[in-house]
């Protein structure tokens, strides 16, 4: 059997598959498309990771208040729009796998091993994504690390493909000349034409997670509502905080100053409509009421364009702390109010950061400590 | 042109082997399953996904009339397409606690539904385009 296959692969040749899927016109819009799909995904990935992990030059803005909920929602979207296309892409060169001798130069094995770390990466950054969204971990790494770096194996490995193949492209982005459907299976418009409408319906199957006019309309979308109308991502009881965010002694540590829950209410508060946009690419809007960040920095006696660092009750993990760019300070608030009520303990009470375009991970929860830099 | 995009090219592909070395380099568990990700997609997608789907096509073109061949090509692909997306809210033994408002809709439904949707269109496809050919 394993005989049989194996004379059987050898003997394939690329010539043998004849349907017009296999055609260089319909490789390459589905590369372009694909490209383009790429492109969106490494941008906006760069961005969540400098937002995350800013370097000195880098400035996030802090309006509109939904940019960073706009631009994961893009990465994730794009990247589960890139699923098909990817399929189908390499659906319509896998002939060229057959192609022998093997290795017919130095050059010629270099670009088969270059496409053989585009492809690796390729399916490396949209499976990881993929069960990174729905919170499904079959990996013991540090998904996020693993993700940045295999980016830039993809990022570099499209663009050596694009140089390698640029005579290609140009040659197979001119008109489509589709001949007649034949015995051969689907006209190259009709594999086009699939291809796009699955990578408009996978993205419609999910987009309910952050559009919100596809909430209800989205089978595969990986939220619903949670309390207070908001999903939550970290409750109080994995963070192992309830009883010190429950504690009656509990004060916020500003500085010299201890504030209790009473006396933040007492301050002026502001009442303000701010998206909480996951990095997974779920976001929601929400009312939010709670002491401006800069009016806090003046109670403090500190200048109220200074960055803060913002400590959480949470005892250890990597979003016990967040620092909040000066850029921010006015538009955020310390919460302790959610869509009218007093904030769910798994919201953060008693009070917690929510700043605009910033993602989910770095509003911190159950905050203890605010510090001026 | 070529070159420069070559050369740019090289030089993320070089930025990211840095990277990835540093992250192999720190943990044994990164080293292995990083790398068992990364070569596991084209060989799973060479190997079994490609030839499947070579199979499928030569099956629908054989087996399925010739009006309702591409109806039924794109309802499979939407198929195949929709439950891949499905399986990792679908099937979850290394996923973390369902946490308040996520992961926790009932997505074995919603999927049923979604295919349903897409056959039933296959479908009325499929009896138009024949009771066209037969005019």
């Amino acid at each position: 059997m394993n005989a049989r296959l194996a004379r059987l692969v050898d003997r394939l040749q690329p010539e043998d598959f004849r349907a017009p899927a296999h055609n260089e016109k319909v490789t390459a819009r589905l590369g372009l498309w694909l490209g383009i799909a790429f492109l969106l995904c490494f941008v906006t990935g760069l961005l969540s990771h400098f937002v995350q992990k800013p370097p000195g030059w880098f400035v996030w803005p802090a309006s509109p208040v939904n940019l960073y909920r706009i631009t994961q929602g893009v990465h994730v979207l794009s990247g589960i729009a890139a699923i098909p296309l990817l399929l189908a892409k390499l659906w319509s060169v896998y002939p060229k796998l057959f192609a022998r001798p093997l290795v017919r130069s130095l050059p010629h094995a270099l670009e088969r091993l270059s496409i053989l770390v585009l492809s690796g990466a390729a399916f490396f950054e949209l499976a990881t994504g993929l069960f990174n969204v729905a919170q499904n971990y079959l990996w013991g790494f540090y998904f996020p690390a693993a993700h940045y770096a295999v980016a830039w194996l993809a990022a570099g490995s499209v663009l050596l493909h694009v140089a390698v193949k640029l005579p290609v492209i140009r040659r197979g982005l001119t008109r489509l000349g589709d001949p007649e459907p034949d015995e051969r299976g689907m006209s190259r418009r009709a594999f086009l034409r699939t291809t796009y409408l699955t990578a408009g319906v996978a993205v419609v199957a999910t987009a309910g997670a952050t559009v919100p006019l596809l909430r209800n309309v989205s089978p595969l979308s990986w939220r619903s509502a949670g309390p207070q109308g908001l999903p939550v991502n970290r409750t109080a009881g994995a963070a192992r905080v309830r009883d010190a965010a429950l504690d009656p002694g509990w004060r916020l540590e500003l500085g010299s100053m201890r504030l209790t829950l009473a006396d933040l209410e007492a301050l002026p508060q502001r009442t303000a409509e701010l998206p909480i946009a996951c990095v997974e690419g779920w976001s929601q809007n929400a009312t939010w009421t709670g002491v401006p960040i800069a009016d806090l920095l003046k109670l403090a006696g500190a200048d109220p364009d200074r960055p803060i660092r913002v400590t959480s009750l949470e005892r250890r993990g990597a979003y016990r702390t967040s620092v909040l760019p000066a850029t921010h300070t006015h538009g955020t608030l310390l919460a302790l109010r959610l869509n009218g009520e007093r904030l769910a303990l798994d919201h953060g009470f008693p009070c917690r950061i929510i700043a605009p375009s910033r993602p989910g991970v770095l509003q911190t929860k159950w905050v203890q400590r605010l510090e001026v830099l | 042109m070529r070159i420069v995009l070559a050369l740019v090219g090289l030089a993320l592909l070089g930025y990211g082997a840095v990277l990835a070395w540093e992250f192999a380099t720190s943990r044994t568990v990164n080293a292995v399953q990083g790398a068992a990700w990364f070569v596991g997609g084209p060989l799973v997608h060479d190997g079994l996904v490609a030839p499947v789907v070579g199979v499928a096509g030569v099956a629908l073109a054989r087996f399925v009339p010739r009006q309702w061949r591409t109806p039924v090509a794109v309802g499979v692909v939407l198929t195949a397409v929709l439950t891949l997306l499905a399986i990792p809210l679908l099937w979850r033994p290394f996923g973390v606690v369902t946490n308040p408002g996520l992961h926790d809709r009932n997505y074995g439904l919603g999927l049923a539904v979604a295919l349903g949707a897409v056959w039933l269109a296959v479908a009325a496809a499929g009896v138009i385009r024949s009771q066209k050919a037969h005019l």
